[in-house]
Order: C-alpha cells, then structure tokens, then sequence
C-alpha cells in the first residue's frame, strides 16, 4: 500500500490518502461547477482505499451549498479547499482536493473535465458510492 | 475627452457573499503561480493598481491569512474559502484579483503566463509595475 500524504497551506488540516495504486493510475477530475472553478480544485478518489483527514480544533470549517448532501472542508485559517465528504449508508465517502493539499505525484497531468449539472440527488449518490472513497474525519482535541 | 481604456467587470465568491469589480483593458496579461499558495488555491493573478479594483459587498466576509514575511494578505470568503483577490507582496499598492472569480471572461483578451513564484525572491520584482497608477 501507499500513503500519499498533503495539507493545507497553514497545516492546520492533514490528509493521509492510503491507496494500493501508484498517484500515476490515480484519478485526476477537473469538476466545471463554479466552487471547484473558483478553487482551482482538482480531485482523486480511490473507491479501494482510504482517506484520512485530520484537522486541527476549530481549523475546519463546512460548507454546504447545492444539494446540501455534501460537507466542503475548508481551512479556517488559510482558506484551503482540502476535501468533500458525504455521509453514506457504507459509511463517510470523500473526494480529495489534489491541488489543495499539494498531493505528491500528480505533477503535469493533465486532469479530466468532469460536469455533474443535470444530476439527480439520487444519480449522484450512486456515483459518489462507486467513485469516492471511504473516510474518516476526525478533528484532534487542543491538547494533541 | 479621451475614452478610458478600462471597462470595469464584476466577480466574487461561490457563496455570493462578497463581490468585487475589476477595470480591466482589452488585453489582459494574468499570472499562474507556482509557488505554494497559489498552487492550492489555484490563484490565476489579475495584478491592477488601486483605483482599478473595489469591493462592492461583503468586505466584512474576509478573513486575512498571513505567512512567511506577513506582507501579502491573502484575503478569502470566511464561508466558502474562496480566494477572489487580495494584497500580494509583490503589489502592496494595488491588487491581484482571481480572474477564476470573474463572472466572465468575454469581452477582453486574456493572456495567462507562467510565474515562477517558487523563486519568489529573484522574480517578485518584475510584477512591481503592474500595480503602478497611470501617470
């Protein structure tokens, strides 16, 4: 297995996305929604690995907007857009903001414009369960 | 009376709270930096003198991010994190706006160039007159 490991800019928010795929067989998504636009945000998944995002206390702030099924983690102090998470039937599902975390091994690629407008809730429920990632979130408490 | 050359376009956040205006002319020459910030941020810079930039709402919205010499100030949407312009250390006269927070980008030319920001130090002060008033 792998471990690909990023953070925000201030560090308060770190990832831990553990994959048997080398970055190069990653997924690299270009969403064309205006949040991910504005971000510059370019994600990965791997529905057989495992995201791990800590945050330090009261560094991540959510944002939800759309459909209202999805947490955008943002830094609190530098603004970084980090990572999604939904949570699922199977447990908490999340996309990684490649560009967010400074993700090591994605340099130069060219990613693949995504565009999920006419999507239902239901739609892209199911697409999120065969394409995101299982994870878990968890904020450290202030003595860590 | 000469016509200005500038025509002044709007922008903001995801969430709507803040929105800004930018004058910009028919040819706009924009930055993608490499350097860490900008990187996560996605930052594509419109730099622009002071009197070519204003904030129309929500400037109470902004939170400020500071680091390394503390001179930019990275401004960003306290709700939806988006970084739609802000103080760079290369222009602390002026301002470099996001052009992905434009509304749009019709109407004008826009030019976007690489920044080797990573090298800050020897290239920071070729961006200096992009912030200058006109004369």
């Amino acid at each position: 297995m792998t471990e690909l490991t990023g953070h925000c800019h201030c560090g308060a928010i770190r990832v831990e996305l553990t994959t048997a795929l080398a970055a190069g067989e990653l997924p690299l998504r270009a969403c064309q929604c205006g949040f991910c636009r504005r971000h510059g945000g370019l994600t990965t998944s791997d529905p057989k690995g495992r995201l791990h995002i800590e945050a330090a206390p009261g560094s991540a702030n959510r944002y939800r907007f759309g459909l209202g099924i999805t947490d955008f983690l943002l830094c609190a102090e530098c603004g970084v857009y980090v990572a999604a998470v939904m949570p699922h039937d199977s447990g908490l599902l999340a996309v990684l903001n490649v560009k967010g975390v400074d993700l090591p091994g994605f340099e130069g690629r060219a990613p693949d414009p995504m565009t999920y407008d006419d999507e239902t809730s239901d739609q892209r429920v199911a697409r999120r369960a065969e394409r995101w990632m299982p994870a878990v979130f968890v904020e450290t408490s202030p003595s860590a | 009376m000469t016509a200005s050359p500038f025509t002044w376009h709007a922008g903001g956040c995801h969430c709507g709270g803040v929105r800004f205006e930018v004058a910009l002319p028919a040819t706009v020459e924009a930055q993608s930096c490499n350097c860490s910030m900008c990187a996560k941020t996605g930052f594509v810079h419109i730099i622009v003198p002071e009197s070519r930039f204003r904030v129309t709402k929500g400037a109470e919205r902004l939170a400020e991010y500071t680091f390394n010499t503390r001179v930019a100030k990275h401004l960003f949407c306290a709700e939806c994190g988006i970084k739609g312009f802000y103080r760079p250390r290369s222009n602390p006269d002026g301002w470099s706006v996001n052009a992905r927070c434009l509304d749009s980008v019709e109407g004008f030319e826009l030019k976007i160039e690489a920044f080797d920001g990573q090298n800050w130090e020897a290239n920071g002060a070729s961006l200096s007159h992009l912030s200058k008033e006109p004369a």
